[in-house]
């Protein structure tokens, strides 16, 4: 019969204990909701589960104007955050359309991260947000910017033995918009056609980009940013014109591909589209809240 | 009297499935009961060259190996084309190769994995056109009757004709002409595919089954039975089911391959499908490939009708080649046009093949017909709402199909459509938001596909005031409990309470040709008609027997316990004569004093006194009738009165589509729906806003997406059915014109509403921006595509 | 190897032999004979197994059961009251047609429960967001946002006439 063992460690060090231990053999969990399909597929067969769903230490969201998120915090718990929806919209947005509640109440941003899809609903805020991904193991600790983070579909910079502890994002500017927008074909329990993740501060005059950031999900075999584009907004006044012309640089930069889910024209399309939609909609927030 | 029940939004009464306790297909279990799981082929076309169970059979736990080479070959499907197990080919990649029955579901399946086969591919087509070519693959080689096949061209001609089409054409003013395709989409019910069969000592077959042809259903078992030997009758019980829309009305490969497991093992054996296997191997709906002529006069009226068309029929045959049939109902009779042609090829290919689901062939065929109307309307420069208009079906005229129609508020329908959604103020202007309608027919009364259309019923009255009715019908979950409910109250008198139903079982429940076509209400409400008013009489008469009797007893006993009371002098007379009684929620009473409080007695207490008679002349209150309507089979021709009578209605869609995304919002969604008399108004609703978001579905997400053969989305996630959050705000308009061929005046409405939705949601996308989408479903890209292919033919040279 | 399991259910303690890779779904329905939770997908998509863990909504048929330890599990059938009685949430699918195949209907009414606990006054789109994960093919949702207002009504009333 075809099983694994359950272990249900309650502090970090069992869990990486447990990890040196197992070595291959085992697999990590967290809610479960990719990796449970991925079993009961036959894509991964591993002897043991470690679930990270019993650790606090990777359960916490901590706000002194920088943040930290544990890594097996719940979509969940970050959609009904306040601090997370006032300051850092841009998780919001990315959390409150994943899934559905039932999934949210189960799945973990650092699942999100790890499953590494392209299509990952949250990595392209995390990428936008110059997000440091702290990993840790038995041996020791180190810290990885977020835009290396990811090698390939499905794949992470993460060695055996090693688990993401959590996630750093540093405060961000005065006068910062944010936002992502998730283009699907129906409202809910859909994988993005394409993502857009963007981050604008500005000047006091909130019309000069100061800072600009672009992050996009299925736009390539990788979670990606979009420099080019980001150095052309710097020092910008900010409008439609020029967020289209960003949109045409990071739609240039994109490798999108056609799949079942998408053409790949359509995806170079939206590109454009959306990079402009959601800077302005980044635009619009920093001049709402002041801040974000 | 006014009407209690009949009419009134009474609460849904199936208390069992808002409390878990309904039990489903996949909720039964029976003892000793075994795990059936099939393998299906990875080649979508290939000789078999062997197949090697010896593995399988060896695995612990496992009862049964079952393939196309340890069976009877027998053939199954309306055209005899497959058996249950294949044997010498495979033709698509759902070909079911081998079955397994083990002791449980996980050893099942480790079991297919033990199986090895061999194939010798074969070249494959997937082009239905393709497929039509000389020098195309044969897929079947030989009939069913074993005679050489010379091409994949199947026997089914189907061929409508009415006038003269070719005169009628130099006779226009005004012609246009266009291809339109249609996708394969799926019924994508919440409750998966499955069934439990298992042998009695005699060899009879029980069959739980998620049928909605139960009768149907028990036929091609028996014959099934026979083939392969077994002297056994078969039994079919439905519990109930987690949708149907369509997908059960044909008797499935896996349904065969249980019975062969069953038979292997002599153990009950259940299969469940996947939600991956519902998806590869539970046929979906007919796709069509349709070229649409149409021609109108000067003053716009219909001329001429010509419709072509190719239906992809897969590799095997079910249902979706006899869409044509029900195709021709709009084609020929969908707005008034005296000259009609239509024919429609069905080509075997390497492709999944197609069954019934609702509309049956008529989303398809309304989609092609009300796209191409806009665009005559466009041609003969009148508005797409006046030309409907101009052209609308009138109450009581015979259509070139031979269709009698009766009631027919088809401009009623058009005109709420074109109030509520402000029609002249916002058609044509053009301007990213536009409306569209399109109308629709369909059968209202029955259809008769088969040689019967009836149903038959059993009314009995227990002594405790119970109505029990025992009906062949089945409930699909469009609420037939309930309405039977109403109807048996407002017919027989007693309360609805006290109605209890028993369906399901084949050996107990009369004959009822089968829940599809829309035709379950009407044909149900009218075998309780007749066999209420026998219930009624019989209580009536038996009330006139008894009443005083009982009365006199009352006042008896009441004299005995209080001295002081005087027995009233009553004329009891009146009471013998039954005609004289009337009763209501369950009590008896003098219809020219329905509010004397003394001249009233419970029914119960009559026919319990009618029971306990106590003189060897005790009675017992049934009645029965079997419901055949007055409609017509189709002619050689394809002509006759299929229905008693023809639901119509009308959809309008305000749309305004977003020329960077392509991405189409639903801003107004009005379905106005001819459904003769609402029995109850809320459950007609709750039809029209299921179906409407299905037909949403067809025209803008859902399609099974097949390459060479394989089903590329099998799952909730790609295969996209629209979710709680993708709300259209629905006008759901329901007009009673009171059809005087319906049970209280009501017609059939658990189709119609999916019929028109692509259509209108099509055109509106026309009047939005300028492009007209001719396949399906519409996606942002189609429209993104079209948009700038337009601005590339407006850019100046 | 099987373990032993600890968990609520429905109000009453429970204790059962699991495998490790079973889901929360399969020990409910083969175990416990709580069938009302359905298998629709088995993939977590259409939530037509949705249950409560600790007052949240999860698919249990990806949910690993030996996570349900210690915890508070309730379905459709723990709804009915002391004497039978039906919640409000199921009086009002019944009332408002809700419910049509009734596959979707026990998942429904769970996701629909837990909102209610937390938002007794919820709107037409916080209702339909609640259920996002909840999928229907029967009703096309319209009865099923009805209901669950209808149900909030109900309860609001209910909660007025209780003694303080």
């Amino acid at each position: 019969m075809r099983t694994y063992q359950y272990l249900k460690p309650t502090s970090l060090a069992e869990v990486l204990e447990l990890l040196k231990h197992y070595g291959p053999k085992a697999k990590i969990v967290a809610g479960g909701t990719d990796v449970m399909i991925q079993w009961k597929k036959k894509l991964l067969s591993p002897d043991y589960f470690i679930s990270l769903r019993n650790v606090p230490e990777l359960n916490f969201i901590s706000y002194r104007g920088d943040l930290r998120i544990g890594s097996a915090t719940t979509h969940r718990t970050l959609e009904l955050s306040p601090e997370i929806r006032n300051n850092f919209p841009v998780i919001r947005d990315a959390v409150s359309g994943l899934g559905s509640v039932q999934v949210r109440n189960s799945a973990t941003i650092g699942g999100n991260l790890c499953n590494a899809a392209p299509s990952a609903d949250t990595a392209p805020p995390m990428l936008v947000l110059d997000t440091e991904v702290k990993i840790v193991s038995a041996d020791g600790e180190r810290s990885v910017p977020v835009r290396d983070f990811f090698k390939g579909p499905g794949r992470t910079v993460l060695e055996p033995g090693e688990l993401v502890r959590e996630l750093c994002v540093p405060e961000p500017l005065p006068n910062t918009g944010m936002a992502y927008w998730k283009h699907t074909r129906r409202k809910a329990m859909d994988l993005p056609i394409l993502g857009v993740a963007v981050l604008m501060s500005f000047g006091e005059d909130l019309k000069t980009c100061v800072k600009a950031r672009i992050g996009l999900g299925v736009a390539a075999p990788v979670p990606m940013r979009v420099r080019a584009a980001e150095e052309f907004l710097e020092g910008k006044v900010v409008d439609e014109i020029v967020l289209n012309e960003a949109g045409e640089m990071a739609s240039e930069q994109a490798r999108p591909r056609s799949t079942i889910r998408g053409s790949e024209w359509y995806r170079r399309e939206m590109i454009r589209v959306l990079v402009k939609r959601t800077g302005l909609m980044c635009q619009e927030r920093a001049k709402g809240e002041g801040r974000s | 009297m006014t009407e209690l029940y009949v009419g009134k939004s009474c609460a849904r009464t199936d208390l069992d499935k808002v409390t878990g306790r309904a039990a489903y297909i996949n909720d039964i279990r029976v003892p000793r009961m075994l795990y059936g799981k099939i393998l299906y082929s990875s080649r979508p076309h290939a000789r078999i060259k062997s197949i090697d169970i010896s593995k399988a059979e060896k695995l612990h736990g496992v009862r049964a190996v079952l393939t196309g080479f340890n069976t009877p070959d027998v053939r199954v499907g309306f055209l005899g084309d497959q058996a249950p197990l294949k044997k010498d080919k495979v033709r698509q990649f759902r070909d079911e190769i081998a079955a397994v029955a083990a002791t449980d579901e996980d050893i099942a399946e480790e079991a297919l994995g033990l199986i090895t086969v061999e194939y010798e591919d074969l070249p494959a087509v997937f082009d239905p056109i393709q497929a039509m070519q000389k020098d195309a693959p044969l897929i079947h080689e030989l009939d069913a009757r074993g005679k050489p096949r010379r091409n994949n061209i199947l026997p089914l001609p189907w061929k409508l004709s009415a006038g003269d089409v070719e005169k009628a054409r130099t006779e226009s003013a005004f012609v246009v002409k266009d291809t339109f395709t249609t996708q394969w989409v799926h019924q994508t019910c919440m409750g998966t595919s499955g069934g439990i069969a298992e042998f009695d000592a005699n060899s009879n077959l029980i069959f739980r089954s998620v049928t909605n042809v139960p009768f149907g259903g028990k036929d091609r078992l028996d014959m099934f039975l026979k083939n392969i030997g077994i002297a056994g009758a078969t039994r079919v019980l439905t519990p109930f089911v987690g949708g149907s829309f369509g997908s059960k009305l044909d008797t499935d490969i896996y349904e065969f391959i249980l019975v062969l497991l069953a038979w292997a093992t002599k153990c009950p054996v259940k299969i469940m499908f996947s939600r991956h296997e519902e998806f590869t191997a539970s046929p979906p709906r007919q796709p069509v490939i349709a070229t649409v002529e149409q021609g109108c006069d000067s003053d716009g009226r219909l001329t001429f009708r010509k419709v072509d068309m190719i239906l992809d029929n897969g590799a095997y045959t079910s249902w979706g080649a006899t869409t044509p049939s029900v195709m021709m109902i709009p084609i020929s009779s969908l707005y008034r046009v005296p000259n009609v042609d239509f024919q429609a090829t069905c080509v075997y290919t390497n492709n999944i093949y197609a069954q019934a689901m609702r509309g049956y062939g008529n989303p398809q065929a309304t989609y092609v017909v009300e796209q191409s109307m806009d665009q005559l309307a466009e041609a003969a420069g009148i508005d797409p709402m006046d030309f409907r208009s101009i052209n609308a079906n009138l109450p009581y005229e015979n259509t070139p199909m031979g269709l009698k129609v009766t009631t027919c508020p088809m401009k009623e329908c058009l005109d709420e459509v074109k109030t509520k959604l402000n029609w002249t103020a916002t058609h044509g202007k053009r301007t990213g938001r536009g409306v569209g309608v399109a109308s629709f027919l369909h059968v209202g009364g029955g259809a008769r596909v088969y040689l019967s259309d009836a149903q038959g019923i059993i009314l009995k009255v227990d002594d405790d005031g119970k109505v029990q009715v025992i009906t062949g019908g089945t409930d699909q979950g469009q609420g037939s409990e309930t309405i039977i409910r109403q109807m048996v109250a407002e017919a027989t008198g007693f309360k609805p309470e006290d109605v209890t139903i028993f369906l399901g079982d084949t050996e107990v429940c009369p004959w009822d040709v089968g829940t599809h076509a829309s035709r379950h209400a009407f044909m149900v409400g009218h075998a309780i008609l007749l066999a209420a008013g026998e219930v009624k009489s019989k209580v009536l008469a038996l009330a006139s027997k008894w009443m005083a009797n009982l009365m006199q007893q009352d006042f008896q006993k009441k004299a005995r316990r209080d001295p002081n009371f005087k027995l009233p002098e009553l004329d009891y007379g009146v009471l013998s004569d039954p005609e004289n009684l009337d009763i209501q929620n369950g009590t008896v009473f003098l219809k020219s004093e329905p509010d004397n409080s003394v001249f009233r007695i419970p029914a119960a207490r009559i026919l319990r006194k009618a029971h306990l008679v106590g003189t060897g002349k005790g009675e017992m209150v049934t009645a029965e009738a079997f419901y055949d309507p007055p409609n017509e089979m189709l002619d050689r021709d394809g002509k006759g009165n299929l229905s008693c009578c023809y639901t119509f209605g009308a959809h309008g869609v305000e749309v305004e589509v977003d020329r960077e995304t392509g991405q189409v919002t639903i801003l107004n969604y009005v379905a106005a729906h001819d459904v003769g008399r609402a029995i109850n108004p809320m459950l007609v609703k709750g039809q029209i806003y299921g179906a409407t978001i299905m037909g949403a579905g067809y025209a803008l997400t859902e399609e099974i997406q097949v390459n060479h053969g394989r089903v590329m989305n099998p799952n909730l996630l790609d295969y996209k059915i629209l979710t709680a959050k993708d709300e259209i705000p629905i006008d759901a308009v329901i007009i009673e014109p009171i059809e005087p061929t319906g049970p209280f005046g009501a017609k059939g409405i658990g189709e119609p509403a999916c019929v028109p939705s692509a259509p209108a949601i099509a055109n509106a996308i026309y009047d939005a921006i300028g492009v007209r989408i001719k396949d399906l479903p519409v996606t942002p890209e189609k429209i993104l595509a079209a948009l700038k292919s337009q601005a590339d033919d407006h850019r100046p040279r | 190897m099987k373990q032993t399991l600890r968990f609520t259910v429905n109000g009453h303690p429970v204790q059962v032999e699991v495998e490790p890779h079973w889901n929360l779904l399969r020990v409910l329905r083969e175990e416990l004979d709580l069938t009302g939770a359905k298998q629709g997908c088995g993939e977590g998509e259409c939530g037509a197994c949705t249950v409560l863990v600790n007052g949240a909504p999860v698919n249990s048929c990806i949910y690993p059961v030996l996570e349900a330890e210690n915890k508070v599990v309730l379905t459709i059938e723990g709804l009915l009251g002391e004497k039978n009685e039906l919640h409000p949430l199921q009086v009002a699918f019944l009332e408002k047609a809700g419910v049509q195949c009734g596959f979707c209907t026990p998942g429904m009414i769970m996701s629909a429960k837990a909102l209610l606990d937390q938002n007794p006054a919820p709107t037409a789109d916080e209702i339909r967001h609640a259920l996002a994960g909840n999928m229907c093919r029967c009703t096309g949702y319209v009865q099923i946002v009805e209901s669950v207002l209808h149900a909030a009504d109900l309860m609001s009333r209910r909660t007025a006439q209780e003694p303080v």
